[in-house]
């Protein structure tokens, strides 16, 4: 009731402070008019009884002031009254304010857009329901091996005690047909499993179900909701609808959910169509082909699971152990999100720490500009002192002035971050999860809590300085001579130096990561990429069966030898840079692995001889492969000189022998040549490799590689008719080499730009900074360099004056800054390439292009210094 | 030493206004002869600050205020008790009564220690 009446007593008088003011008044003067009147029939004369009236009333204006303070609502009328006053503050100077404001706008804006990219990629759950109990299951603790086997999957679909589901999901490009032009699509064939661990609900008919996975079963697929539409214009009418995988009808059974949370896709994989997978029963270990998801029994812990799986290991192991050793692996379960977002994180780290530090330079830039309007303003504070304001008054002043210059900030924040997250989707380097990121209430809270932060980290170093004892020295006339005091000198070199000192680990990373994209952009890849051009093609089993292929793949070439135009042609199983899609593991007769040990793994592709002619790839031993080098005839192989120097240092390894896949009973392979290295593992990567004749391999998907006469364009058209005489049904991927090789260089360009804009920004702003500290010292100093001239220094002398203090707060930020680049480099050792963390012609560099701009920044006020004129600084007195 | 005094003043200032109060609604002239009128001329009001007493009497809820006819045909502010002034009222009663007893106690006890 009390509290009630308190709060609205308070608020009517602070909704209606003109209208409770007058009532006050009205109040007030009744008071004395009564009390003159009683006065006057007491027989006092009528002049007289109203100013005894108003003499025993007392000071209305007092007692007015103390009302209104009675009524409780004076601090919030005050504060009113300060974000007004800092309103004017700011009209009266816009440059500052727009400066200022553009400045942390910037800052607050990126800071929140990389806190909604990092919220979205590392810190929010995966759009699935406790997705803290979702797991992938690994057949060993390194994530080299990504993929289990299906002797994996079936041991551990049978055997675990673990979780609620396991399942299995193989990501595959699929042809569509059927529906209008032939088209790859991204499919994920999936096991019953996968959709119960992840806890899907399909939108319409129903998920895969075990009936579906056994061999010969009629097959069916689950669409996604976006191409249920756009095949059949909706999830409905796609049910019981046929769709063509691969040449292979499969029955649309059910439709998954669409909606915003459907970008995400499931487990990460955003993908079209999940057919159900059909297992045939393995002969041996691998292949290992097919990725475990599982779904923890509730209370089940990651350790327990851990154990339950290296249990399983232990017994199925030994059991294929003479095609597939490997002594220390164990099945080993990791969260699913870990696994999703893998080393982003770690990037994401770098790109957020860089963006704070940008923020906070911004912060210490925008504080000094502050200070220096505080000290303009040194005279009116210290007046306000003097008239008893108290303290706390003062505080929430310079506070309320903070804060109101950083909401501004805080708007342009907004527009800033909303901005950035657009771009996040466009000029990033590639991110997991890249479709979860949004602006959303958690990015908004972040804008608030970060202007509120920066409002008050801005108005710490006025406040410092107001504050001070002395202050009231200010009053005197000879503040001119003296200038603002000490303290706030101190706090604004101290700023300065914070400024050099942060933005030296963000020069430096961006010096370290340029520094790596050059080199990794000269790296020779192996191949002139310059006019050669790609086309890749997958024959559906279900139009064109084993026996049948050979003979396609041999039309292609005959095809293509009549063009004309082509200068080379040839097939192949994989392309370069990246993406080794096929490695086998293999063991040399000579030198076998020892007993438990595992085997090496190398890329492993299939080629014709006009493949290497097409990428200008040299042989330098042996021979190529002949046309004798058939499937019936002895498996050969050619290798590359990396795989060479590695295997059979100093030796030649043509003539040996080696066994392939584990496969103990298969003809041992010959290796018969040496050819020059290309690049398959990603550019930073070794070249080696193991070719086999595209024969020897029978396979059903294939790039064609060819370099044309003509332009990229008219090549990639002949591609394309050859295939369409041959099977108009095909969809084809086409792609330029040297695209994929830009794609290759896409990342680490991308991060390159990012952190380079930051560094650049952060030498722009530490440099602005000192170039302000020491133009406001020459402005306070010009009756002291006046009178220096006056006796006879030189314009060099005074210039060197002012270089040397402003050099000498940037080289104290530079050796702050080391112990930051000391953290820093650690985290940056991942994105590098041939060029070490703590490289120290980089840190040289980043350290002289920081001297460089403040020595400049100095210079320019140190000039002007040199110009005062001593007459007019002492007349100035 | 003087801001105690105040302190003292102020409370018993409201005190007396809610027992004037307790009688008639009144405006705040009415208050400040009623206190006088009561203490038999004793008290003199210092008649201006009654107005910041009485917002900050309004803000804990202890009375209400309503525009009205005054006795000579004036619009004036009244002012009236209401449940919790009057439990107020009550409360403090008695706990000005117990003080004078116990000050009285102590002032007697100080005496006859000098008398000693």
């Amino acid at each position: 009731m009390s509290a009630l009446s308190d709060l609205s007593a308070r608020l009517r008088a602070l909704l209606f402070p003109r209208r409770h003011q007058r009532e006050l008044e009205e109040e007030m003067r009744f008071h004395v008019e009564r009390e003159a009147e009683e006065r006057g029939r007491r027989g006092a004369d009528p002049d007289a009884a109203r100013r005894e009236a108003a003499l025993a009333f007392g000071g209305v204006d007092r007692f007015k002031e103390e009302a209104r303070d009675a009524t409780g609502v004076r601090p919030l009328q005050d504060a009113a009254g300060d974000v007004r006053h800092a309103l004017r503050g700011l009209r009266r100077n816009p440059g500052f304010a727009c400066g200022a404001i553009l400045v942390l706008g910037v800052g607050i804006g990126a800071t929140a857009a990389s806190f909604a990219v990092v919220d979205a990629v590392v810190l929010a759950p995966l759009p699935h329901p406790h997705a803290e109990r979702l797991v992938r299951v690994y057949p060993r603790a390194t994530r080299d091996y990504s993929n289990l086997s299906t002797v994996d999957y079936q041991a551990i679909r049978d055997q675990q005690r673990s979780f609620d589901a396991f399942g299995g999901v193989q990501l595959a490009t699929m042809a569509l047909s059927g529906a209008g032009e032939p088209q790859l699509v991204f499919a994920g064939r999936a096991t019953t499993g996968f959709f119960q661990a992840l806890g899907v609900v399909p939108a319409v008919g129903r998920l895969i179900q075990p009936r579906d996975e056994t061999l010969g079963a009629p097959p069916v697929a689950v669409l996604s909701h976006e191409l249920a539409g756009e095949l059949f214009g909706g999830a409905r009418a796609a049910l019981g609808r046929a769709v063509t995988l691969d040449g292979k009808s499969h029955e649309v059974v059910g439709v998954l959910p669409g909606g915003p949370a459907a970008a995400a896709g499931l487990a990460g994989w955003p993908l079209g169509v999940w057919p159900a997978i059909q297992m045939e029963t393995p002969t041996r270990r691998g292949p290992f082909w097919i990725r475990g998801i599982a779904r923890l029994r509730e209370g089940v812990t990651l350790a327990e699971a851990a154990r339950d799986l290296a249990g399983i290991s232990e017994r199925i192991f030994p059991l294929w152990s003479a095609g597939f050793q490997e002594r220390e692996a164990r099945f080993t379960p990791v969260p699913l999100r870990d696994s999703i977002v893998g080393d982003a994180g770690r990037s994401l780290g770098l790109f957020a720490a860089a963006v704070a530090l940008v923020l906070l330079i911004a912060v210490a830039n925008v504080a000094t500009l502050v200070l220096v309007r505080a000290s303009a303003r040194a005279q009116e504070l210290a007046v306000r002192v003097a008239l008893g304001a108290p303290r706390a008054r003062l505080v929430r002043m310079v506070l309320v002035e903070g804060l109101t210059l950083t909401s501004f900030a805080g708007l342009a924040g907004l527009l800033v971050a909303a901005l950035g997250v657009r771009l996040a989707g466009t000029l990033a380097p590639y991110l997991p999860r890249q479709a979860e990121v949004g602006l959303d209430w958690r990015a908004l809270a972040f804008v608030a809590a970060a202007t509120l932060i920066v409002g008050v980290l801005v108005s710490l170093p006025p406040l410092f300085a107001a504050l001070r004892p002395g202050r009231a020295a200010g009053l005197g006339a000879g503040d001119r001579r003296v200038g603002p005091g000490r303290g706030t000198h101190a706090v604004r070199t101290a700023l300065v130096t914070a400024e050099f000192a942060l933005a030296l680990p963000l020069l430096l990373g961006a010096g370290l990561l340029l520094n790596s994209f050059l080199r990794l952009q000269r790296v020779d890849p192996g191949f002139e990429a310059a006019g050669v051009v790609t086309t890749s093609v997958a024959l559906p089993e279900a139009r064109h069966p084993d026996e049948a292929t050979p003979a396609f793949w041999r039309r292609v070439e005959a095809l293509v030898a009549e063009l004309g135009g082509i200068e080379a042609f040839g097939l192949s199983t994989e392309l370069p840079p990246s993406q080794p899609g096929n490695e086998n593991n293999f063991d040399l007769v000579d030198r076998p692995v020892p007993a438990g040990a595992s085997q090496p793994t190398s890329p492993w592709v299939f080629a014709t001889n006009g493949y290497f002619a097409a990428l200008g790839v040299p042989l330098l031993d042996g021979r190529a492969f002949r046309a004798g080098d058939t499937a019936e005839a002895p498996p050969v192989a050619i290798v590359t000189e990396a795989w060479a120097r590695r295997f059979y240092p100093g030796e030649s390894p043509v003539g040996r022998q080696m066994i392939t896949g584990g496969c103990l009973e298969c003809p041992r392979t010959t290796i018969v040549g040496v050819v020059g290295d290309v690049k398959y593992l990603g550019l930073e990567n070794a070249g080696e490799a193991v070719y086999l004749p595209f024969a020897q391999g029978e396979p059903r998907d294939a790039h064609f590689v060819a370099r044309g006469r003509g332009t990229a364009a008219e090549t990639l058209a002949a591609l394309r008719e050859v295939v369409r005489r041959l099977d108009p049904e095909l969809p084809v991927a086409q792609a330029t080499l040297a695209e994929r090789l830009a794609g290759e260089l896409a990342d680490p360009r991308r991060w390159t730009v990012i952190v380079g804009a930051f560094g650049a920004t952060a030498l722009l702003l530490a440099s602005l900074g000192v170039f302000a500290l020491m133009s406001y010292s020459v402005r306070q100093r010009r009756r002291e360099i006046g009178v220096r001239i006056a006796l006879g220094a030189g314009p060099q002398s005074v210039t060197w004056m002012i270089v040397r203090r402003g050099m000498g707060v940037a080289v104290a930020g530079l050796a702050l800054g080391l112990l930051l680049a000391v953290l820093e480099v650690r985290l940056l050792q991942a994105l590098l390439f041939g060029v070490g963390a703590a490289d120290p012609l980089t840190l040289a560099a980043a350290a002289a292009g920081l001297l460089g701009a403040a020595l400049f920044a100095c210079w320019l006020p140190g000039r002007n210094a040199a110009r005062v004129s001593p007459l007019e600084a002492l007349a100035a007195e | 030493m003087t801001t105690r005094t105040a302190e003292i003043l102020q409370g018993t200032l409201e005190m007396l206004t809610l027992k004037a109060l307790s009688l008639e609604p009144m405006h705040g002239w009415g208050i400040g002869q009623r206190i006088e009128q009561l203490s038999g001329g004793a008290f003199e009001v210092q008649q201006g600050s009654l107005y910041p007493a009485l917002q900050r009497m309004l803000r804990k809820g202890w009375i209400r205020s309503e525009w009205r006819t005054s006795e000579n045909n004036r619009r004036a502010r009244y002012y009236r008790l209401t449940r919790a002034g009057e439990r107020q009222l009550a409360v403090e009663t008695e706990a000005w009564e117990r003080t004078v007893d116990v000050i009285a106690v102590i002032l007697r006890g100080r005496l006859a220690e000098d008398a000693s």
